[in-house]
């Protein structure tokens, strides 16, 4: 929010001495702890670079860009999933191990497209552990994919997470009672 | 706030452990009313810059997909410290910080209704609360003016309403929307009550409408005890605060009374005590029996104020389930800000309007009270690709969530107790639930997630239910194990939240109630410790207390 702005929603509230509400809004903005994640200094901690490289690729598939938005590459999707999966259980570490070993098998016999399909065909009820595969690795695009930057404020055009003086409310007559 | 340092010696009028909803009230009505309060929290206060409310994902280490923005409401070993023993799915949802649950909360406020204190009389089943709806009413209409509670009076029997309201939170689209499918079934939808400011208030500021409600509010709009209670009871001068101070044990005379509280200072990893004449035990329903249960001596061999048996029985709470809808009429509009203060509306209990039943309570309905920045149904909409980023994007417009929250019956058997083999991280027996839902919670909340989806079946668009194949609880609405009742025998406190057994023990927090309603406690809670306070104040001007 602009500073003029805030001080002008300050100047609309009666303030308590002990709450400053100019203090506590601009601190949203400052980098207090912990410390944003910098996708730009991120280095593998778990898949190998060959396997970061085919998160991407299968990532980029499930989520592209389009003509809107960027999609799951740009976003460094395939980062956020080593994070997640270094700092999980061994189990889940061997899960993603062993999946992207069945889809490298599978593309190797087609190709990565065609395997993604295979993998996905009984997505509400999947059978074989390609199938599961694919609900863990759809998941882990999903979680990624839109709680980064590009997709909130490029894909989403998520306008919330602000400071509003006073809630508008729905004013069309289309919806009234 | 600053740190108290306690006088050795110093004998306090009155010890309260918690600073939450009940804590807070009791500390100042009390305070204001002349007596020395010390209060006991386990947690520490946090500064609001300390809050994560308004980080986006990306700023944060994990995305907030594993709890960092929340991480510190609980301090300590708070999350580890429970066990759960032949129970069904119920969680209970401990904080430990300045404040507890009123810096982690919705902010829902609704006062009971004359019936939801007379199960017994109204509907066969548990007891009659030891007090009337007419007696609670005129703390119902302090608390509310003291915290400030923005709605209206909307004239039902089932939802009392005082008449010093602030301005309600103006409707959402889909909120008008759903009115079509609620008057389809001759259901009230009204503003919702909440202790959220939507103008300046007790020296503090409206809403800013971020949508952050339960990351913690770092303007002081939704009442929190540290921004609201805590200031008044500072002001007399008669109130000293210790964080950090987790309650061991309550010590007693030779008669048996309470006289001092045990605790352990979790900065410095000390054993301290304080005396006071009277304690009040505000650490909320689990935490409260914990600490009674862990208060052995000859005097009390079962547990503080236990010769009923009765202290951690009884424990139950609410069941819930949800289910999200997109419309179709949203669907594909330009983005807009949705935010809000989470809830603006909310579906009173409605199934008694239809008659005698053969099942005891009912539910009500929160509406919109989960984030909008995350699109949800990119986990629920098939497929991948293209086409499916586009969906996700067109869908979340039209995004419409609801929750139910129904009663559940309380029973004996239900409890919580203490296991002197877990200690905790400062050696202090950790509790165990034990609970199973009745056959009465099944049918009440199959009937609901019946209601919910009739409900939307009036309206155009997609449903995905999350409604799973048994009821879960509690919602962190959970009550009942130190309860208040007209017979002696099932229960432990009279209707001053006084424990029979030793008249200078309170208990006020949702441990207290004798049954549980569909609707949220907090306000309950507020308005039985503030009638607590006041009986005190008046026995002490007696010179009973």
């Amino acid at each position: 929010m602009e500073r003029r702005e805030l001080l002008k929603l300050v100047a609309l509230t009666a303030l308590s001495p002990k709450v400053n509400v100019l203090q506590a809004a601009a601190a949203c903005h400052m980098d207090a702890s912990p410390a944003k994640p910098d996708p730009a200094q991120y280095i593998l901690q778990f898949f190998s670079e060959d396997e970061g490289r085919l998160l991407d690729r299968l990532m980029e598939i499930i989520i592209p860009a389009d003509s809107h938005s960027p999609g799951a590459h740009a976003a460094k999707t395939n980062l956020f999933a080593d994070l997640m999966v270094a700092t999980s259980d061994d189990s889940v570490k061997k899960q993603w191990q062993d999946g992207l070993r069945l889809i490298r098998e599978e593309a190797a016999r087609s190709s990565l497209a065609k395997a993604l399909r295979k993998a996905a065909v009984n997505e509400g009820n999947p059978q074989t552990d390609l199938e599961t595969f694919f609900a863990l690795l759809k998941q882990m695009t999903v979680d990624g994919y839109y709680t980064s930057e590009t997709a909130i404020h490029q894909d989403m055009e998520y306008l919330g997470n602000t400071y509003l003086a006073a809630f508008p409310g729905c004013t069309h007559p289309e919806h009234q009672d | 706030m600053r740190k108290e340092r306690l006088s050795q010696g110093e004998i306090f009028d009155v010890c309260i452990i918690g600073s939450g909803a009940a804590g807070g009230v009791m500390a100042k009505e009390l305070c204001e009313g002349g007596a020395k309060v010390v209060m006991l929290e386990a947690g520490r206060e946090v500064n609001p810059v300390e809050l994560l409310s308004h980080k986006w994902p990306y700023e944060l280490p994990y995305r907030g997909l594993r709890g960092e923005k929340q991480a510190t409401f609980y301090q300590g070993d708070i999350s580890k410290s429970i066990a759960y023993a032949d129970s069904d799915d119920v969680g209970v949802d401990r904080v430990r910080i300045l404040g507890g649950r009123t810096m982690h909360w919705n902010a829902v406020t609704l006062r009971y209704a004359a019936r939801d204190f007379k199960e017994w009389s109204t509907q066969g089943v548990e007891e009659d609360w030891p007090l009337t709806y007419e007696e609670l009413e005129p703390y119902y209409d302090r608390i509310e003016q003291i915290i400030g509670v923005c709605g209206n009076d909307d004239h039902l029997e089932i939802l009392p309403a005082g008449k010093h309201y602030l301005p309600p939170i103006p409707w959402r689209c889909s909120e008008h929307i759903l009115k079509r499918a609620t008057t389809a079934m001759g259901i009230p939808l009204i503003a919702v009550r909440k202790a959220v400011l939507t103008r300046p208030y007790d020296k503090r500021p409206p809403c800013h409408y971020c949508g952050h409600c339960m990351d913690g509010c770092d303007v002081a709009s939704i009442f929190s005890t540290p921004d609201c209670l805590l200031p008044k009871a500072r002001v007399t001068g008669n109130f000293t605060l210790r964080e950090n101070a987790l309650a061991r044990e309550i010590l007693v005379d030779n008669e048996g009374l309470p006289q001092a509280v045990s605790f352990v200072d979790t900065a410095t990893r000390t054993e301290q005590q304080v005396k006071a004449g009277i304690i009040v035990v505000c650490c909320s329903t689990v935490e409260s029996a914990r600490l009674l249960l862990n208060s052995r001596s000859p005097r009390h061999p079962g547990g503080l104020a236990n010769s009923s048996g009765v202290v951690g029985h009884y424990l139950h709470g609410h069941l819930g389930n949800s289910v999200s809808m997109y419309l179709d009429e949203l669907q594909g509009k330009k983005p807009f800000n949705q935010d809000g203060a989470t809830d603006h509306v909310y579906i009173p209990r409605y199934n008694h309007l239809s008659g005698k039943s053969n099942v005891a309570g009912g539910w009500g309905m929160q509406i919109n009270y989960q984030s909008y920045m995350f699109p949800q149904n990119a986990h629920r909409v098939p497929g991948y690709g293209a086409s499916f980023k586009q969906q996700v994007r067109k869908m979340q417009p039209g995004y419409l969530q609801m929750g139910s929250f129904a009663k559940v019956t309380a029973h004996q058997q239900n409890c919580v107790t203490v296991d002197p083999g877990r200690l905790d991280a400062n050696g202090i027996p950790t509790p165990v639930v034990h609970f199973r839902f009745s056959d009465n919670d099944r049918v009440l909340w199959q009937a609901a997630n019946q209601s919910m989806l009739e409900m939307l079946s009036h309206l155009k668009g997609r449903v995905f239910p999350s409604l799973g194949k048994a009821p879960s609880g509690f919602a962190s609405h959970e009550v009942g194990t130190i309860r208040m009742g007209k017979y002696p025998r099932t229960s432990v406190l009279n209707s001053y939240c006084q424990a029979r057994d030793v008249k200078n023990l309170f208990v006020t927090d949702g441990s207290c109630f004798t049954t549980s309603s569909e609707k949220n406690p907090t306000l309950t809670i507020m308005a039985l410790s503030m009638r607590a306070a006041d009986y005190i104040k008046d026995q002490r001007r007696k010179g009973e207390l």
